[in-house]
Order: structure tokens, then C-alpha cells, then sequence
């Protein structure tokens, strides 16, 4: 069952009028602070600010397709240690609140208070790619009324061409424009909060209406689609750096900065690990090793970084590909995590970010599972 | 008052002896484990594997806390506990005194060999030339007349069986060690203590008394045991399963139930066998998935916690099943095939050919047990087990002596333990006021060696005569060994376990100024604790050696490469260095104890179990719901025990109001609960009243609620009555003398809604029908049934009924009986399968019998301690066998109807186990823990909680306000979960840190 109203745009301006629908939280005061992307001075980045004069909000623009970092390590930043005391919105991409999601069960963020208004995203594109949509005059009105193109359009990220659910999976109100006529939007509740908060705003509510089944009928075609298109794409993937050989050449390029672990949303360590006094060691111990096999690769165990992430984080993996965009070499992460992680996440019927409530499977015991291992 | 001794007799090193030992050990007596045998185990150590899981297990025998104490390996491998004495080979030869103060004098076998110098070798038994048949794989193979019982045996140590050896002295001559002592005289030891166990046991019957089988003529007929044999991975087919006459895999294979048991020499029910051969014929299934697997039975008695749905998995298996005693079995020469001839329950003649046929024989009392009962004076029924009198079944008729497990009587593991928990409580109780003979402590001087500098490691190389010296190259090891860091010595000596080599190493040590050790020798499941206490004397705390499996690891492995024998010896003691280098002292961490027990539920079970913990001088608080004690066992007037239930629960309560020991607040009910074992607190709702209780451990006693059956229009018409309800009327005389009375069993259990089986409604009504024979003779009885769950004992009056002119009429689950209520009559209609066509039968009263279904209540009660539930709703052990009265979260005990359903005389004994459970941990001064445990690096915490939902100990907790994961130190059992999902090394394991285990991994790569 939905529940959603219509969001009035006049004259095809849907910026303006989700930017008006967003104004109207604040006017109507159900948040008193909002985590929003604006559009930066310099005109070359949209950035996440966090703000509490709705003034700000005229230079919101979350269908911008740029996503410097990924949210959600915005969120643990603000409210692990206490939950925000005042409603904050937060504008979110699907792939930020499956991230967010995943924190949430780790404890890293604290979501009281907290209002997710999430999108039906159409992608995004590099932060150093963005410029160039921007030189060509284009604007997140034109890149969405163009349709959603993840499958046809080169220049977006990787992860979004095979995103699985570019569209919210668990926010309070979600912005809806999947399957839609261009210029159409809705605004579904999908939480009492939600639907509480477009109440105030005076959105008449309505059930099941034949927009949102549209919307619906096209995020079940999508699904389909998807599913053949990320096929594919593992199946090439698996060609391109599948084995130990190949795998050795993508990390032939790896200067070990670990952006890509501080870029990673769902990596949640206060001190990674990698920097701690576990990883400290001696020259001796170094030397040993290097005697042992008579030289090794520096700075030492590059690649028993990235199998340790992956073996942490795989499960998680929300496919955002913030990891492979902060990479200064682009080795393709966002690959390598998406091929495992999903295999993974299907031995354990996981799916992160889909519910708060379904656990970690970590943490998850299951007295039958994996039975086929070790069986003769 | 006489002064009473604080120690304990326990006769038979069984798994009932080793419950009540280890009891009793923990509660901080000391104990003489005796056995006739050479080793502990019992029959146990015949099995490998059983229900529920099909795997052994036997170790969660083992004690939770102070657990550095004893061993924490295989209980197939090693039972040390400071305050147990293990005398095998004995037998008690005389028990004078009484209660609180017995003599018993034992006579202890000489085995021939020097224990402390046998180094289980195996040279003897090789150049031994005598071959007798083995008894302990029940003569499916040879064994010599030197050996040892079973691999592993604990002892450990080779015996002569002096009936069979011949002293021609090989053995004597090749023994290394000077072990082997032919003639070594017996000894004879006198022990003061205040109570005895006798839990010897039962055997099973001699198969070829039962000629009509043809067992010890036809190769292919065996019994469960030796098929248990035969499917251990340790047996003599390795696990093979391969027929006697011609070893090839039989295919089809007939399994014989109550053979010897159940018929008119041993009126009595084996008891074991349906769920033994339940197992084994899934075992058979599932190993060999084309083999046909037939039980021939009376009735499955599967009637314990979560037997049935063993039985319907065994269908599910594809396990066929046939209701039949089969009279005889032929054979043929030629394929040494058999023929079985029986007659279905129709009366049908079968005759079928089996390539096998396994005998289920009866559980006899042992030529042993005779001969202890008589020189213990203590009496025996009429097939020679112990009688226990009345209710207490673990009371025999000489008071201060017990008895446990099958020594009264066919038990399962699960009822032989609890019995043996029951029995410990007893004997506990009497020995409470005495003072406490516990273990000495030996007083230990830690080098508190922070720097790595000054850590010196002396290192002893065990050559076990040739056994390492001929595979490793000891020299190069040696050279290798001084080269290492830290280290200041290297020695070589020729067998390290030897008493007086021993010694010198320890004053060597002593005297060196060394501060780690490693020995490099064998089997740490033996020698652990002797190299520790010796360790511990020369000044070497136990986490400052090493002892590296030298003979196991290598000698034995690498038989066929000395040269890489020798590198990995030289790796695993560099390894070895490498830990004891980085390894500071580990401490044993305590933490305080609130003495005393909380008790929810002030029914027969609650009021049991407080009564044992007062007796042993501990404060309870019982908390029960109702405005009065006794609960469920208010309603019982007669039981199949001859006794009377009624007198039983008031004298009971009488003794709870009246014991200084016990506070009762009854209309009370537990409104919440919060911490841990030794700190519980509580709060209790009485009325508007909410009273707070401090406690160290809760007994969970809330029993369960009686089926209310929506079947045979019960509740609508009046002559339809549950077998509760016609007690009641029996006992007040308001039954009348009714035509005809039709009982069905089985009424809202062993179906779809409830699969389990209730255990105590077929001896309800048989006592009831035997009852109602007694008041009125010419009532006509039907009990219409789907097994009659008569075990032990119960099939003596399951016998009487019959022949007090009870029918017994069985129906099908598929085919219930019809019930039409006339004006005069209701008519039972039903298909009676060993009949052609329906019976019908004019019933005057119809009873029900109902059983139990789990409280609503109990959902709470596990929400707020966060333990699971059965799929039944009632609260789950942590395993039905080994610890069927414990619960995951420790210092939680379970007992009485709330666990599973029990007969009155059952529930008394597994309230007096939970008691003895709870009484093991509230007896000690403080609770201490191991020393692996696991602690927080805070500042590296990022409090996401993975560890606490990994804990399977819940010793792992967020400290939210300051964001960290915070330990319990004494319920963490150092299992490394929290370490293996914690991603950046906040949780470690003490000992096994992380860098620690990193450096030893390098080193032992690159040595």
C-alpha cells in the first residue's frame, strides 16, 4: 500500500518546486535544521550543507548529478556520540541511506530526530566530471527530464550504471519520479513520520493513487532490468580482473593512501586497523620478511589492506563507488566490491540498507546455514 | 554434633559418576571417582555420537567457571580436577559407619605396569603374544593380553590382564621406562567420607541367553553396541560399516528392539534402546543412503524433551518401521543371510531376508552391582538394581548412600545425569555444615617480567625414548633453540614425564634463573596439569610455559620425513619462543558473589530446589504466583510409585514455611530481572508492592498449564473428563461404579500443534485403570493409545493393568477415534490396526488424556534474561544430555514443567540438580574465570556492537554513554567470537593478541 501526494511543479521547474516543498519543512516547522546539497558558489560542485536558515534552500539542488562524498559519513560524524536534539531532514540518495542504514545498525548513527527524504536518483557523475556537465549549461532539471539513463550514459559512475535500487528502500518521505511523465512529481510517505510531515505541509494523502502504482509498476520493471544488466557486468568484471594474476595488476597501481577507507561510508572504525599499533612493527619484522621471500612490495601488506576491507566491509557494501571515486590511481573498486560483496550478501540473503530491523550477518545467528559446507 | 567429613565416594566413573564428581568438585569437596574398570567413561566411551545432534559433546560436561582448574579438553582424553581423586581398577570391599561418616575400605587392583612411568607407548602390547578377544569392541577385534582399553583412555596407562598373560616377560624387557612390573602386589586403601554415589551402572544382557536370535552362531547378528563399534570412527572398521561374515557393506538391515527386556524374566523397559536405535538407524541412512533400515518394535518409546520429533525425523530418514517382536531369526548358510519370522500387528506372517540383524539388548543390573549392593548393605528389586524406596529416587535403603544412573534402573544420559546432579545435591546437603576439604592451593611467584629483555626461557626437549629422538633430529633442534631470542638454555632429557626427571628439571628451573619454559614433548590433554603443578613449584606461572606437541605434531605425523619433522620442530619452538617473548603474566580475574538464589515458582519443582539450597546453608527467596505453594502437584492423589503424592507435597511444603533459610512471598510474580551470574537484581511484583532482591543465580520453576482439549466435545458434555479430573474423583469417591470407561491418549500432543510427547499421561492412566480395577472390578477399561510410554520400571504395571483386565487398543494418528454422544452412551468408534474393520465401544466416561503445554508466561521470563525457548514454548537447555537443568545465560537454571514435562518422582530429582547447579556456583567465595578472556582497547572502540551480538556468553555489553564495548570478565569464556568480528582489533584475547599471534605466525613462517 502507498501513500503519496503530488508535488505541483510549475512550468516544468522541479528544482524550484522540490526547493519550495523543502522551504516549506521549515516554514511549516516540522525540522528545524537540514542536511541538503547546494550548489557551491564556484558552480563546479554540489556539496552537502548542513543548515538552519531556509534562506540557504534557494540554492539547493539535490538532482545535481554529483555526489562529492557519501553522506552517510556526514551523518556518524554529527550524531554518534548523541543524537541530534532538534528535527533535521536530511536529503538523501539511495545509495547515502543504504549506507546510512547499515551505520544505524552499527551504532554509528544515532537516526532520533532524524526526517530521510530520499530520491529516485538518476546518477552522478565524477566531482571532476561535473564541471563539464555544468559547462555544457545543462541543469538538474534538463538531466532529469532527460529520463533516467544509468545504462546509456558513459560518463556516470560506474556504480551507478549497475545501481540495483536507485530509489529510497527506507526513507520517511521519498521523492518520486521513476517511471513518471517528465516534469511529474510525487512524494510518497513511506513512514507515519512522513506521512505526519506531509500533513502539515497540507498535502491531501492519497492511497494507492494511479501515479504512485505507475511509479511502482516501473521500479518492478526495473528491478528485471537491472538484475541482467549487473549479470553482465559481473560476468565482465569476473574476464577483466578475475584471479589472483589479474588481481595482483588492478593493485599494481595502489600507493596504499587508503582514501578509499576513508572515502567508504560504511567503514566505520574510529582508527582503522591498518594505522594502529597492530600494523606498527619493527625493522626487524619487516626485514624478516622480506628475507623470507627475498623482497617484498612497500609499504608492506597493500593487498592485505584491501582483501581486510573487503572481508570487513563486503557485506555491507552499498555500491555508492565513493571508494573508487577517491582513488588517485582509479583502480576500480567500486568493481571489485560490488562482484564479491553481492555474492556475498546473496550467500546470506542479505541485502544492505534494505531494513534497520534485518541483521548484520555478523551478528546474525542462524542455527541452519551454509550446511553444504564440509558435507562429503 | 558429630563432626562430619567433606569428602565423597563415587562408585563408577560413568557419565553419572563424572556429573557427580565434578558437582561436587566444583562445589568445593573433594571426591574418590572409583572405578572397576581401568578407565573413566563408562559406556559412554563405547558411543561416539547421539541424540539430539548426532555428534559427542561430551565435554559440555565440563565446569564453566574456575575453568583453568580442571582440563578443558576432550572428556574422552582427560577428567583432572584438583579435587578429584581418580582410582581406577577398584572396588569397594567394605563400607562401615554411617551418614556423615563412613569407612570404606578399597581394594585397588594392581595393574601390573608403574602409572606415573607408563608413557602409553605401545612397545608392550607390540611384542605381547597373547591375542584375546577385546570386550571393549565387544570381541570384533583382538586385543593382547598387555593393552590399554581404548585409545585415549584416561588414564592413559597399559594393564595386564593378568588372567590371560603368561609372563613370559617381553613386555618387561622392551619397556623403555621400566614401567612393567609383573606381580605387583594389590593395594587396599581406607577412605573417611561422609557420603557415597554408587553409579556403577548397568550391563546389557548376554545376547545368547536370547537362542532364538542366534547370536554368537550367526556371524551377522550383533548387537547395538558392537554397531556402535562398528560405526565409531575409533572402532575397529574405523567407522566402516561392514557385516561380520564377510566384510561387505550390508544393505539391509533389521534393527530388534526389547530384546530380552520387556517379557516375563525382565518385566521392565530397557528404556535406552528406542532412542538408541532411533540414532543408529538414522546414522545408517544418512552414511548409507541406499541401505533399507527396518525397526522392529513394541512401542517407540521416544518419550523425553524433543524424542518425538527424533522419531519423525528418523521417518523422514526413510527409517521403516514395523510393529512386530520378532520370534526368531534363521540363517542361511550358504550367503550368511537372515531370515527373520514375525507377525505384524495385524497377525500377519512376515518372513524376510536381512543381510544383518542388530540386536537391542536389555540394560541388566552387573555381577558388580550385586556384589557392591551386598557389601554395602543395601537392598535390590527383584532383577538386582538398587531399590529406591518411595519418591527420592536417588535414596537407596542405607541412608548417606546414593545412587545414580542405571544402577536403579535403565537410564538414559540425560535422566543418569540429572540423577547424578540429584544424588551430588544429597549428598552435598550432608556434608554442608562440615567444613570444606577443598583442593590446596599451591602458592605461585610471578616474574613480573614487563620487558622484553628480561624475559630468559629455558627450553626442555623430550626425546620420549625413540619416539621423537628417531623422527627429529634433536641435536639440530638444540642448536637451533640456542640461537633463538631469549633463550638461555636448551636441554635435551630422555623422558620428561618421569617422575624423578621431572624433579631435576624443576629444581634445574628453579635454580637457572629462568623465568619462561617451553617443553617440547607430547599429548598436552595428559601432562598439562603434571608439567604445570611442577612448573608451578619451580616458580613458572601457567601462562609463562609452553608446552609444544613434539610427538603428536611431529613424531608421529612426519614418521616418513625426518628432514621436515625437524624444520617443523624448529619452527613450532620458535613460535613458541615468539609468545613466551611478547606474553606477559595473565592474571585470573574474580568477581564477587551474592550468596543466595532466587526460586520462581513455589511448586513441587520450586520448593525442592529451595529446600536443597537451604540444606546447604543457602538463602532463598521463592517467589510463587499463586496464594499457595504446591502448585500442579496439589491435584496428584496416586501415583505408579507406591506411595502417597498427597502426603509427599504437604510435608514438603511444612519443611519450606518452616526452614529460617527460606523466604516464600507468594501472589508475587518476577516483574523484572537485570545482570549476571553472582549479581542478579531483581524485582518482585506482589500486589501493588514491588520489592527488590539482590541474587546470585535464579532456579526457574514456573512450571506449565494443563491442555485444555478442544477434542471429543470436551467441556460440552459432562461425561467427557480428563484424566486430572478423574483422579479427583477417584481420590474423593465420587467416580461411582461406572459400565464402561474409554481413555484416549495422546490428546493434544504428538500432533501438528504440539509435537512432543507429554512422558507422564500413559502412567496417569494406567495408574487411574488401575484404580478403578481396584474400586470397582467389573468397570470395563479401554485405554486407546499410540505407544504406551511404560518405560523402566512403569512396563511392570503397564503388565498389571493388562492382567487386571485392562485393554490396551491402539489407534492410528491418521485414523482417531469418533466420538458420538448418545443419550445413554457416548460411542468411541475407531479402527484398531491389529484388527480387520472398526471397533465401537459404549462408553459410560470418557477420559482424556491432555498432558501439558508450556506457560504463556514464559515468553516474558525469557524476553527479560534474553534465553531462548523451545519451538513448544518451553525454556531450553543448553543441551539435553550434558546439560539438560542449564541454560545459555549462566547462573540460570531451569527445572520442573517449565523445561519439559516429568512425573512427580522425576521432577524432585531434576529440582535437586538445578539446586545442586545453582549451589555449585553460589558456594563459591568469589567466581573466577579463565585467564584467556577478552578485553576492549577503548580508545580503538568504535561501540558498534558486533561483539555483543556475537558473545554466544552475553559477556559483552555497550558502555553507551562513554561508547566503548565493555567484558564480563567472569562469563567471558575466551571463545575469540568478539575478536573474529570486531574489524579493527578493539576486542583481543588475552594470550592471543593480535600482534602476538601476527609475530608468531611470521616467525613460524620464516624459521
Amino acid at each position: 500500500m502507498t501513500k503519496s501526494a503530488t508535488l505541483e511543479v510549475k512550468d516544468g521547474k522541479i528544482r524550484q518546486a522540490i526547493n519550495g516543498f523543502l522551504k516549506d519543512l521549515f516554514a511549516k516547522k516540522v525540522v528545524k535544521a537540514m542536511l541538503v546539497p547546494l550548489a557551491h558558489p564556484a558552480g563546479t560542485n554540489v556539496v552537502q550543507a548542513l543548515i538552519s536558515d531556509p534562506a540557504n534552500l534557494d540554492n539547493a539542488d539535490v538532482y545535481a548529478p554529483v555526489m562529492p562524498v557519501n553522506s552517510a559519513k556526514i551523518l556518524q560524524a554529527m550524531t554518534r556520540l548523541t543524537p541530534t536534539d532538534r528535527k533535521t531532514a536530511v536529503v538523501l540518495r539511495p545509495c547515502e541511506m543504504r549506507a546510512v542504514v547499515e551505520l544505524i545498525k552499527l551504532k554509528q548513527v544515532q537516526p532520533d530526530n532524524l526526517i530521510f527524504i530520499g530520491i529516485d536518483c538518476p546518477g552522478a557523475y565524477s566531482v571532476k566530471n561535473y564541471p563539464k556537465f555544468v559547462s555544457e549549461k545543462k541543469t538538474s532539471d534538463d538531466f532529469v527530464k532527460a529520463g533516467f539513463m544509468w545504462a546509456d550514459d558513459a560518463m556516470l559512475r560506474a556504480g551507478c550504471q549497475i545501481c540495483e535500487y536507485p530509489y529510497p528502500l527506507t526513507a520517511d518521505i521519498s521523492i518520486g519520479m521513476l517511471g513518471l511523465e517528465p516534469g511529474k512529481v510525487i512524494l510518497q510517505a513511506d513512514t507515519a513520520q512522513g506521512e505526519a510531515a506531509l500533513k502539515t505541509l497540507g498535502f491531501s494523502i492519497d492511497t494507492d493513487s494511479d501515479i504512485a502504482k505507475k511509479r511502482q509498476a516501473a521500479l518492478t520493471k526495473l528491478a528485471a532490468d537491472v538484475k541482467e544488466r549487473r549479470k553482465k557486468f559481473f560476468a565482465k568484471t569476473k574476464e577483466e580482473i578475475g584471479g589472483i594474476e589479474k588481481l595482483t595488476k588492478v593493485f599494481a597501481s595502489c600507493i596504499k593512501c587508503q582514501n578509499c577507507r576513508q572515502a567508504c561510508p560504511v567503514c566505520y572504525c574510529r582508527e582503522c586497523v591498518f594505522i594502529s599499533p597492530t600494523f606498527e612493527l619493527e625493522s626487524d619484522k619487516y626485514l624478516r620478511q622480506a628475507e623470507k621471500k627475498g623482497g617484498i612490495r612497500m609499504p608492506a601488506d597493500t593487498l592485505l589492506f584491501h582483501l581486510t576491507r573487503m572481508n570487513h566491509m563486503g557485506n555491507s557494501c552499498v555500491g555508492c563507488g565513493a571508494c573508487e571515486e577517491a582513488c588517485p590511481n582509479d583502480i576500480p573498486l567500486l568493481k571489485l566490491f560490488q562482484l564479491i560483496g553481492s555474492e556475498a550478501q546473496e550467500l546470506f540473503g542479505y541485502v544492505p540498507g534494505r531494513n534497520v530491523e534485518e541483521p548484520l550477518p555478523a551478528s546474525a545467528f542462524r542455527e541452519k546455514e551454509f550446511e553444504w559446507i564440509g558435507e562429503k | 554434633m558429630q563432626e562430619k567429613n567433606g569428602a565423597v565416594l563415587v562408585i563408577g566413573a560413568g557419565v553419572g559418576g563424572i556429573r557427580s564428581s565434578l558437582d561436587l568438585a566444583e562445589s568445593g569437596y573433594k571426591v574418590y571417582l572409583t572405578d572397576r574398570s581401568p578407565g573413566i567413561g563408562g559406556t559412554l566411551i563405547q558411543l561416539e555420537t547421539w541424540f539430539p545432534d548426532n555428534q559427542c559433546e561430551l565435554c559440555k560436561l565440563l565446569p564453566v567457571f574456575s575453568r583453568d582448574e580442571c582440563s578443558q579438553v576432550c572428556l574422552r582424553r582427560d577428567l583432572m580436577h584438583p579435587n578429584i581423586e581418580l582410582i581406577p581398577n577398584s572396588r569397594v570391599s567394605k563400607l562401615s559407619g554411617k551418614e556423615g561418616d563412613f569407612k570404606a575400605t578399597l581394594n585397588i587392583k594392581s595393574r601390573w605396569v608403574i602409572e606415573e612411568r607408563c608413557t602409553a607407548c605401545d612397545l608392550c602390547a607390540q611384542v605381547c603374544p597373547v591375542e584375546i578377544s577385546d570386550e571393549f569392541n565387544r570381541g570384533l577385534q583382538k586385543r593382547k593380553a598387555i593393552y590399554v582399553r581404548n585409545p585415549q583412555a584416561i588414564p592413559n596407562v597399559y594393564i595386564i590382564d593378568q588372567e590371560h598373560c603368561t609372563k613370559c616377560g617381553k613386555c618387561v624387557e622392551i619397556c623403555p621406562t621400566k614401567a612393567v612390573v609383573l606381580n605387583k602386589p594389590d593395594e587396599t586403601k581406607e577412605l573417611s567420607v561422609g557420603a557415597v554415589i554408587l553409579s556403577a551402572g548397568a550391563t546389557e544382557l548376554p545376547a545368547n541367553q536370547m537362542g532364538q536370535y542366534g547370536y554368537g552362531y550367526y556371524a551377522n547378528v550383533i548387537t547395538n553396541i558392537q554397531l556402535e563399534r562398528l560405526l565409531a570412527d575409533a572402532g575397529p572398521t574405523h567407522g566402516e560399516l561392514l557385516r561380520p561374515s564377510d566384510n561387505k557393506p550390508p544393505r539391509k538391515i533389521a534393527i530388534l528392539q526389547c530384546v530380552g527386556s520387556r517379557d516375563m524374566d525382565r518385566n521392565y523397559c530397557s528404556e535406552v534402546c528406542c532412542m538408541y536405535a532411533l540414532k543408529e538407524s538414522m546414522m545408517l541412512r544418512e552414511r548409507y543412503p541406499d541401505a533399507q533400515v527396518t525397526i522392529f518394535y513394541m512401542d517407540i518409546r521416544a518419550f523425553g524433551k524433543d524424542y518425538y520429533r527424533y522419531h519423525l525425523q528418523a521417518k523422514e530418514k526413510g527409517v521403516n518401521f514395523a510393529r512386530s517382536r520378532v520370534s526368531r531369526i534363521r540363517e542361511n548358510p550358504k550367503t550368511k543371510n537372515l531370515f527373520l519370522l514375525a507377525r505384524d500387528e495385524a497377525g500377519k506372517s512376515i518372513s524376510a531376508e536381512y543381510d544383518m540383524a542388530v540386536l537391542s539388548v536389555a540394560q541388566c543390573p552387573s555381577p558388580n552391582l550385586t556384589e557392591l549392593s551386598k557389601v554395602m548393605n543395601i537392598s535390590t528389586n527383584k532383577w538386582g538394581f538398587i531399590d529406591t524406596p518411595g519418591f527420592y529416587i536417588t535414596h537407596t535403603s542405607r541412608p548417606g548412600v546414593f545412587v545414580s544412573g542405571s544402577a536403579s534402573g535403565p537410564s538414559d544420559i540425560s535422566e543418569t545425569v540429572i540423577k547424578s546432579s540429584a544424588a551430588a545435591c544429597e549428598a552435598a546437603s550432608i556434608l554442608a555444615k562440615s567444613q570444606k576439604q577443598a583442593a590446596e592451593k599451591k602458592t605461585v611467584h610471578k616474574h613480573q617480567t614487563g620487558k622484553e629483555e628480561d624475559v630468559k626461557i629455558a627450553v626442555y626437549i623430550c626425546q620420549c625414548g625413540k619416539e621423537i629422538s628417531s623422527i627429529v633430529n634433536i641435536e639440530k633442534t638444540k642448536e637451533f633453540a640456542k640461537k633463538l631470542p631469549n633463550v638461555t638454555s636448551v636441554e635435551d632429557v630422555g623422558f620428561l614425564c618421569l617422575p624423578e626427571t621431572l624433579d631435576n628439571v624443576k629444581q634445574a628451573v628453579a635454580k637457572s634463573g629462568a623465568n619462561r619454559v617451553i617443553f617440547a614433548a607430547c599429548a598436552p590433554y595428559r601432562y598439562q596439569r603434571l608439567f604445570s603443578d611442577a612448573l608451578a613449584e619451580a616458580g613458572i606461572d601457567a601462562s609463562q610455559w609452553q608446552l609444544v606437541n613434539f610427538q603428536e605434531q611431529l613424531a608421529w605425523v612426519h614418521k616418513d620425513n625426518p628432514t621436515l619433522a625437524t624444520r617443523k620442530a624448529q619452527n613450532l619452538l620458535a613460535m613458541a619462543a615468539e609468545r613466551l617473548r611478547t606474553q606477559g603474566p595473565l592474571e585470573v580475574p574474580t568477581a564477587e558473589m551474592t550468596h543466595n538464589c532466587l526460586v520462581v515458582g513455589g511448586g513441587i519443582s520450586g520448593m525442592t530446589s529451595a529446600l536443597s539450597l537451604a540444606d546447604q546453608g543457602l538463602d532463598v527467596t521463592l517467589v510463587e504466583k499463586a496464594g499457595e505453594l504446591g502448585g500442579h502437584s496439589r491435584n496428584l492423589y496416586y501415583d505408579l510409585i507406591p506411595d502417597n503424592p498427597q502426603a509427599l507435597v504437604k510435608g514438603i511444603i511444612d519443611k519450606v514455611k518452616s526452614n529460617p533459610k527460606i523466604k516464600v512471598l507468594l501472589n508475587s510474580e518476577l516483574s523484572g530481572i537485570s545482570g549476571h551470574i553472582g549479581h542478579f537484581k531483581s524485582q518482585i511484583k506482589s500486589g501493588d508492592k514491588v520489592e527488590q532482591i539482590q541474587h546470585g543465580a535464579v532456579i526457574i520453576a514456573t512450571g506449565a498449564s494443563d491442555y485444555q482439549p478442544t477434542e471429543y466435545s470436551y467441556g460440552k458434555d459432562a461425561r467427557v473428563i480428563t484424566q486430572h479430573e478423574l483422579q479427583k474423583r477417584l481420590a474423593e469417591g465420587k467416580l461411582g461404579k461406572p459400565a464402561t470407561v474409554v481413555m484416549i491418549q495422546c490428546v493434544g500432543s504428538r500432533n501438528n500443534t504440539h509435537p512432543y510427547c507429554n512422558r507422564t499421561c500413559c502412567s496417569e492412566a494406567i495408574t487411574n485403570a488401575r484404580k478403578i480395577k481396584e474400586l470397582s472390578p467389573e468397570t470395563q477399561i479401554f485405554i486407546l493409545n499410540r505407544d504406551i510410554m511404560a518405560y523402566g520400571f512403569k512396563e511392570q504395571y503397564y503388565t498389571q493393568a493388562r492382567e487386571a483386565g485392562v485393554l490396551f487398543h491402539r489407534y492410528e494418528p491418521e485414523s482417531e477415534p469418533k466420538v458420538t454422544a448418545g443419550e445413554k452412551a457416548l460411542t468411541v468408534e475407531w479402527p484398531d490396526p491389529a484388527l480387520p474393520g472398526s471397533l465401537e465401544i459404549d462408553a459410560d466416561l470418557l477420559v482424556l488424556s491432555t498432558g501439558y503445554i508450556a506457560n504463556e508466561g514464559n515468553a516474558t521470563i525469557a524476553k527479560m534474561l534474553a534465553i531462548p525457548l523451545t519451538e513448544d514454548g518451553f525454556f531450553k537447555e543448553i543441551d539435553t544430555k550434558f546439560r539438560p537443568v542449564d541454560v545459555i545465560l549462566d547462573g540460570v537454571f531451569i527445572t520442573g514443567l517449565a523445561n519439559a514435562p516429568r512425573s512427580l518422582a522425576e521432577k524432585i530429582i531434576e529440582a535437586q540438580a538445578a539446586a545442586q547447579r545453582a549451589a555449585n556456583v553460589l558456594s563459591r567465595e568469589q567466581l573466577t574465570s579463565g585467564r584467556i578472556i577478552s578485553e576492549v582497547d577503548k580508545r580503538r572502540c568504535s561501540c558498534c556492537g558486533l561483539c555483543v551480538e556475537a558473545c554466544p556468553f552475553d559477556a559483552r555489553s555497550l558502555n553507551e554513554e562513554e561508547h566503548y564495548a565493555v567484558v564480563e570478565e567472569t562469563l567471558c569464556q575466551g571463545c575469540g567470537m568478539c575478536v573474529s568480528v570486531c574489524p579493527n582489533d578493539a576486542a583481543k584475547l588475552r594470550g592471543q593478541k593480535e600482534k602476538q599471534v601476527f609475530s608468531m605466525v611470521e616467525i613460524g613462517l620464516s624459521a
